[in-house]
């Protein structure tokens, strides 16, 4: 409120956005790998152990960016001791969450390796329901501060794991390495996906344009403001409309413009998880 | 009285010590006590908990400082203290760092290099004491007197007079004509005291001019808390003028915007509606004063609404408005501090202010404007006499109407030769910084040794002043010395104490042991007949020597009840349902008013004489006055009465009436020029406290403040560069542009860009270790987040001197602001040391024997003029 | 009493409970900043962090402006949002008295709390410190849990020059607290966010305490020392 010299930090910073980033791939990736082993799946076997491979060093990278946030990244086994837990928390169950799909990650890739399709199978649903936790969680992590303008929406989980498949199926496409039949299914995931979070972020902007002050400021913020660029401009045009309608033309039908769709979708998915993280907080530093 | 609390009940029903080690169990309390202990937020140990008092700045309340680990962790205000009622200012609070500031100067340095050049030997005592012995023996054989000790605050309860007196040279200089003086001059001949002690809790209406209050005045933290309880709980209705929105003026009930140095005709004027409309107090004017309502009402006439408004801005109907609000609201108070006093006519600004309070009766009655009450005690004997020749520079002859000298006249009169020095002292004044033409000036002075050959300064820290000395000597900070107290800060009078909170650091010695080592190096063997008057073991045996014979404290217990409890009477209990002082019924404290109405005894009246005017004389003293057959002590002035008239003045040709001077330089200023201020910020001390760093945190720089309108005419935004040009130098610094300030005033608060005073001041925290002087770091430090130090106005700020009162006119620089040029870069500050000498000529030419005085008092054209006067008649008040 | 209980940790008119709870008079507030440095002092709170801080507002047109000060700190919620996300119960409340505090040997720094409190009331506390050797875990105001239980008020109602910061239990119908609350319109910040704050305020006008308009137009608030700030304060 006051012209004085205390201020306010966000608590969280832009390092959180590539956790989410990378642990939103890495649970993508597991699930394609998972889907290659079921008859609908059968495209996306070229990828199966290199997506497997990719999804476990993103996991680890995310584990290691989650920990290294932390003050005390020592203490991070506090949270798995279960005289502290607290069930309330997101954070708690996200990070139970993380360490279950590290373990079904493991059993997966032994079962993989050993072409064991059986356990493979059933690791790869556990775990991919697992993985679909990781994205769902991380949407709640920001949904439940009721605080926080656009991240207090229920949009925000659903919103994870549509970012997760589009940033996941964008970096398969890159596994696929020309693999047609896996790249016409991932294009078919890219489209879709990526037609989903673009109608969810025209609700999103439509909550926060129209939630009082504090979700207006934040719009304005976010849209013409010092977050437009990097939100309006790399997340919604250059990284989810353009590659949408590259897809749509007969260039996005071809190796290279799936590749280039792809590439567009990254960069779009990292911008759109740092400007809603970064969004959700620059109102209240001024409070 | 030793009341059973709460607490003391469960501690020794529980029998034994309450190590609390694990979270303790809430009482059950109705509420919680206001203060007096404290807890470790860690271990729950509790504090230690020693009684002092504050001196962060000089308002002096009683404080208790809490050590852990032998270490001063916290303070807080003394609960037993009938004026500070537990609380402390945010400087109060955070006093500790004086202690702990890892720059403090904790062992004799001796200059090597030039003068300021920053370099310094660490020498022992002896060897500096030795080597201070030797420059004042050689000084005192050429003339005692050209030993110069200029002092600013000085609490020592008489020690450093004490140590010019064994030295035998009157030229003690002190700070209070930068500080406050006219105001002090406006007041004295009027009624007796220097100041007033408004009873703001029990006031119904508070006319304040120009006093920041609720930020700094004396006495800040008491009467805020006082001024709160008057508006919060009484209904009072406050009303400030003041030429920026200052805190004081921002939480006032109406702010009235004045122009600089107009707040005198304001008055005046105010007093022209209440005796026009006959809402004066007629039987106590009648009463009390040596003029009468008849002849005031008559003289007032003059001073008509329009006219003040003309000048100052305010519109006439809120003059006639206020005027009958405040005449018809009882009780009312007047209050002052700074702002109309410290202009070149100050004294008569004052003298206008004080007006009002008195023509309204509002004197002395609860809720109104009452005299200050204090308590003294006695000197340790024998002491000595008093030097045999008066200082040229002490009490300079064009100023004898100047009671509290002329402080900052010091470099003209060392350049122009009036008195030669051969030793100079610096105590607990920084003038480098503080005074007007600082680094340009005074650091130019500080730095010749052609005038000043040898200079030591007895400071704990270094100073913009010290880091010139050719010695320092490490004084300690306040948490460490010894010192009597006492101060008017509520209407009941209180003695205290200052006592070492813990031993002092390093090898640092408290005032009174390094001057009294000075002495005794100087007279080893008690020949010289200097040692007797330094005859004592410490601190503390000093302090017996103060205390133990007060009557009423010695039956209490002498030193001994005030290291325990701090404060002497004690009055009450603080009340946790009220914040109140309450007596053994609950009730809160009353006051006595009233008291010029105390009747003389019996015994008292023997053997005196009453003139015609009622005056009541013994030994030739006027020690009453007597009023409708009763004998009332009265006033504490030469005839017991309030002199409106001060016949003293006219002898010298000012206008003994209530009065207004115009400042020459303001009539004609032009379009593009406007006037500078300066003020004091509630969380900074002058120049001490930009090393404190929770204050310095809250605010470290001052950029200049300028009003919407002002700014949009020079097209300067918040954060833009501008210029700004006196007639003595030109600063250039950050604008901060808004709705809270007069548009033809600029204002920069001081305390700010420090260029010494260690390296958090300067913000030089990576190119300096910590501890170059013996003090230890503050790992904290590295958590400094601020780039910006400010900057400090006072090189372009030219002396101006009050000629009846000798205050420097701080609120009369006339500047002109520009957009900052392609050359100017943010900092800038440039003086010129021989325009600061024009400007001390200058102003000298409106003294009594100046040849602008008789111009500036038209109405004064019967005055004989200079020659009627012998120098050094008169005399002010001291 | 009728006090709509969501939460099963609320203590508000719980029988044989203590809510503690502070009223700030801002008719009584003259922004002294005691309070604030005699937070620092009692807990050692290294700079760029506050338990408490008084923010102020220049309102009006000259020459009718008057400037509002603000204090804040921690509303010790009786539905405190903060101690539903910490994942491993560093933040916690104590039942009786309602207060919200930190375990500092278990908090593992994930800021959870810190992005949960509406109020900006937590911070992380830096590496270096005077001499408490608590360091680089969330903290933030504790209503001085330390003093009040001792029967003494906290640091910074103890100091408060005008008398603005009053401190009680809100479940004794007799304390001071409860007369002003119960006697007084009085305000809390952002109820909408359902935390039930238990730092009520007299004469706080919706119109300040509303996240402002400065944000758009920081060059208005000093704005280079927030660039200071976030620039030092970061790394
Ligand atoms: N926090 C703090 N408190 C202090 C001190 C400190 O340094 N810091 N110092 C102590 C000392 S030594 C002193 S002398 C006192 C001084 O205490 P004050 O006199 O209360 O404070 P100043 O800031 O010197 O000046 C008071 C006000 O005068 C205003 N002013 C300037 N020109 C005019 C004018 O022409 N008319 C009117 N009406 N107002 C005008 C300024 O804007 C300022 O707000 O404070 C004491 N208390
Ligand atoms: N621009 C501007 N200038 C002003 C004012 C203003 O409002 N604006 N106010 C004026 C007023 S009112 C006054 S009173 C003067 C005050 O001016 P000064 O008398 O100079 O007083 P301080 O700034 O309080 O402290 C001066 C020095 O005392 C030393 N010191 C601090 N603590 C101790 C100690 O414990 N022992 C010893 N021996 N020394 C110590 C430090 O070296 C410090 O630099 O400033 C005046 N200057
Ligand atoms: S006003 Fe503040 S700094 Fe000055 S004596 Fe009082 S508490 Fe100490
Ligand atoms: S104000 Fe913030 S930190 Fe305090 S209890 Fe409420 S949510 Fe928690
Ligand atoms: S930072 Fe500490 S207190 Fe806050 S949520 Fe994380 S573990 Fe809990
Ligand atoms: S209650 Fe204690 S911890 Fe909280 S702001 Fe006040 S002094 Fe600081
Ligand atoms: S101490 Fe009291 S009056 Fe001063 S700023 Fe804090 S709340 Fe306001
Ligand atoms: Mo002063």
């Amino acid at each position: 409120m006051g012209d004085y010299t205390v201020f306010h930090l966000m608590p969280w910073s832009g390092a959180y956005a590539i956790y989410f980033f990378t642990i939103g791939i890495s649970a993508a990736l597991f699930f394609f790998s998972t889907r290659s082993w079921f008859p609908t799946g059968q495209a996306l076997v070229p990828i199966r152990t290199s997506a497997a491979y990719v999804s476990f060093a993103l996991l680890a990278i995310s584990g290691l960016l989650l920990i290294g946030d932390l003050s005390q990244p020592m203490r991070f086994l506090n949270i798995m001791n279960p005289a502290y837990l607290n069930f309330a928390s997101p954070l708690a169950w996200g990070g139970l969450n993380l360490i279950s799909f590290g373990i079904a990650s493991v059993l997966y890739i032994k079962a993989l390796k050993q072409n064991d399709e059986k356990n493979a199978k059933f690791f790869g649903v556990i775990g991919s329901l697992l993985a679909l936790g990781l994205p769902v969680y991380t949407g709640f992590d920001l949904t439940v501060h009721q605080n926080r303008p656009v991240w207090n929406t229920p949009l925000m989980p659903v919103l994870f794991v549509a970012m997760s498949l589009v940033s996941g199926s964008a970096v398969a496409a890159m596994l696929a390495k020309g693999k047609e039949a896996a790249l016409a299914k991932l294009r078919w995931h890219m489209l879709w996906e990526g037609g989903a979070v673009g109608v969810m972020l025209i609700a999103l902007l439509g909550t926060t344009a129209y939630g009082g002050s504090g979700s207006e400021l934040t719009f304005i913020l976010m849209t013409s403001g010092s977050l437009g660029l990097i939100f309006v401009g790399l997340g919604i045009l250059l990284g989810t409309a353009a590659p949408i309608a590259v897809l749509l033309t007969s260039f996005g039908r071809q190796h290279a413009g799936i590749l280039a769709a792809a590439g567009l979708l990254l960069v779009g998915g990292m911008a759109l998880r740092y400007s809603i993280l970064i969004g959700g907080q620059i109102v209240q530093t001024y409070f | 009285m030793l009341e059973m609390t709460r607490r003391t009940f469960l501690k020794i029903s529980a029998g034994t010590t309450a190590a609390a080690v694990a979270v303790p169990k809430v009482l059950h309390a109705m509420e919680n006590e206001l203060g007096g202990k404290d807890f470790s937020p860690v271990t729950l140990a509790e504090r230690l908990a020693i009684p002092t008092n504050c001196h962060v700045c000089n308002i002096q309340d009683g404080a208790i400082a809490f050590v852990e680990n032998g270490r001063i962790v916290k303070l807080e205000g003394n609960p037993e203290h009938v004026s500070t009622r537990g609380r402390l200012c945010a400087k109060g609070n955070s006093g500790m760092w004086y202690t702990y500031d890892p720059d403090r100067i904790l062992y004799p340095l001796k200059r090597v290099g030039a003068r300021g050049e920053g370099k310094w030997k660490r020498i022992s005592w002896d060897e500096a004491l030795a080597e201070v012995a030797q420059k004042l023996d050689a000084a005192i054989k050429e003339d005692p007197n050209t030993i110069c000790m200029k002092y600013g605050r000085n609490r020592s309860g008489g020690v450093i007079d004490r140590f010019m007196n064994t030295l035998g040279s009157a030229t003690v200089i002190n700070h209070t004509s930068v500080c406050e003086s006219s105001k002090k001059i406006g007041m004295e001949p009027t009624w007796g005291p220097d100041i007033e002690t408004p009873d703001f809790a029990n006031a119904k209406y508070i006319l304040n001019f120009g006093s920041n209050i609720m930020e700094a005045a004396y006495f800040h933290n008491p009467y805020s808390q006082r001024i709160t309880e008057g508006v919060a709980e009484n209904n009072a209705k406050l009303v400030t003028f003041d030429v920026r929105l200052s805190n004081t003026a921002g939480r006032s009930d109406e702010w009235i915007p004045v122009f600089p140095g107009t707040d005198g005709a304001v008055a005046l004027a105010i007093g022209h509606v209440i005796l026009r409309e006959n809402l004066q107090d007629t039987d106590f004017i009648d009463t009390w004063c040596n003029v009468s309502t008849a002849e005031l009402k008559a003289h007032y006439k003059q001073f008509t609404p329009e006219w003040a408004s003309g000048l100052s801005g305010v519109p006439a109907e809120t003059i006639e408005r206020v005027a009958r609000e405040f005449a018809l609201t009882k009780p009312a108070t007047t209050y002052t501090y700074r702002g109309p006093a410290k202009h070149l006519y100050g004294s008569y600004n004052e003298k206008a202010t004080m007006m009002l309070s008195i023509m309204t009766g509002n004197v002395e009655k609860r809720g109104g404007y009452c005299m200050p009450r204090g308590m003294g005690w006695p000197q340790p004997q024998p002491e000595p006499p008093k030097p045999a020749h008066p200082s040229a520079m002490a009490h300079p002859h064009e100023y004898p109407l100047a009671g509290h000298k002329v402080s900052h006249l010091l470099p003209y009169f060392i350049a122009e030769g009036r008195q030669k020095i051969n030793v100079h002292f610096s105590y607990q004044d920084n003038a480098v910084y503080t005074n007007p033409g600082a680094q340009a000036y005074w650091g130019k002075l500080y730095r010749d040794e052609k005038l000043i050959p040898y200079y030591v300064a007895l400071t704990p820290f270094m100073g913009e002043e010290a880091a010139l000395a050719d010695l320092i000597l490490p004084d300690c900070p306040y948490l460490e010395r010894w010192e009597p107290e006492s101060m008017p800060n509520s209407l009941w009078p209180w003695l205290g104490i200052r006592q070492p909170v813990i031993k002092s650091l390093g090898e640092s010695r408290e005032n009174r042991i390094m001057m009294r080592d000075i002495i005794w190096k100087m007279d080893p063997d008690g020949k010289r007949g200097m040692k007797q008057y330094w005859n004592f073991k410490d601190g503390e045996d000093y302090m017996r020597q103060h205390f133990d014979n007060v009557p009423g404290l010695k039956e209490a217990g002498g030193l001994d009840f005030l290291k325990k409890h701090g404060v002497w009477p004690i009055y009450g209990k603080l009340n946790p349902r009220t914040g109140k002082i309450s007596d053994r019924t609950g009730r809160e404290i009353v006051p006595e008013y009233g008291l010029h109405m105390k009747e003389l005894s019996a015994s008292d009246m023997t053997g005196t004489s009453v003139d015609g005017k009622g005056t009541i004389m013994k030994n030739g003293k006027a020690i009453g006055v007597r009023r409708n057959g009763k004998n009332y002590v009265g006033f504490p002035t030469g005839n017991r009465l309030i002199n409106i008239r001060v016949d003293e003045w006219a002898k010298y040709g000012f206008n003994p009436m209530p009065t207004f001077k115009q400042i020459p330089w303001h009539k004609d200023m032009k379009d593009d020029e406007m006037v500078l201020t300066t003020y004091k910020i509630n969380v900074h001390k002058q120049a001490r406290t930009a090393s404190v760093k929770w204050l310095a945190e809250i605010m470290h720089s001052n950029p200049v403040w300028m009003n919407t309108e002002t700014g949009a005419k020079l097209g300067v935004k918040t954060g833009d560069l501008v210029r700004i040009e006196s007639t003595v130098g030109h600063m250039v610094t950050k604008a901060y542009v808004f709705e809270g300030i007069h548009p033809k005033v600029v204002a920069i608060p001081t305390a700010f860009g420090h260029w010494e005073y260690g390296r958090l001041a300067t913000l030089k925290l990576k190119e300096k270790e910590a501890g170059e002087f013996g003090a230890t770091d503050d790992a904290d430090l590295n958590n400094v987040w601020w780039e910006d130090k400010g900057v400090h106005p006072n090189a372009i700020i030219p002396t101006v001197v009050d000629p009846i009162g000798g205050s420097q006119g701080w609120y009369d620089t006339v500047v002109k602001v520009t957009k900052a040029g392609p050359n100017d870069k943010y900092g800038d500050v440039e003086g010129s040391w021989e325009k600061h000498l024009v400007a001390a000529k200058e102003t000298m030419r409106y003294a009594y024997n100046g040849d602008l005085h008789r111009k500036m008092h038209p109405e004064m054209a019967s005055w004989a003029g200079p020659a009627s006067v012998k120098p050094g008649e008169g005399g002010g008040h001291h | 009493m009728s006090e709509l209980r969501i939460s099963s940790i609320e203590t508000r008119g719980v029988p044989g409970k203590k809510r503690y709870a502070m009223v700030i008079d801002l008719r009584r507030c003259i922004g002294c900043m005691a309070c604030q440095v005699a937070c620092k002092a009692e807990f050692d709170v290294p700079l760029g962090v506050f338990r408490t801080w008084v923010p102020y507002k220049v309102v009006g047109k000259y020459p009718t402006v008057r400037k509002m000060f603000m204090p804040r700190l921690c509303n010790h919620c009786d539905d405190p949002p903060c101690v539903r996300s910490c994942p491993v119960e560093a933040t916690y409340k104590v039942e009786d008295g309602g207060f919200v505090l930190q375990r500092y040997e278990r908090c593992i720094g994930c800021k959870a709390c810190m992005a949960s409190c509406p109020y900006n009331a937590r911070f992380m506390l830096p590496r270096h410190r005077s001499y408490t050797n608590i360091t680089s875990v969330v903290d933030k105001c504790t209503f001085c849990h330390h003093r009040v239980s001792q029967g003494m008020v906290p640091a910074c109602v103890q100091t408060c020059v005008g008398r603005s910061r009053i401190f009680g239990d809100l479940n004794d119908p007799g304390s001071e607290v409860s007369y002003l609350v119960n006697t007084l319109p009085t305000q809390v910040l952002r109820p909408e966010e359902g935390t039930k704050p238990h730092v009520f305020y007299i004469g706080a006008d919706r119109n300040h305490t509303e996240i402002g308009r400065t944000i758009y137009d920081p060059s208005d608030v000093m704005n280079a020392e927030r660039v200071m700030f976030e620039k030092n304060q970061r790394s």
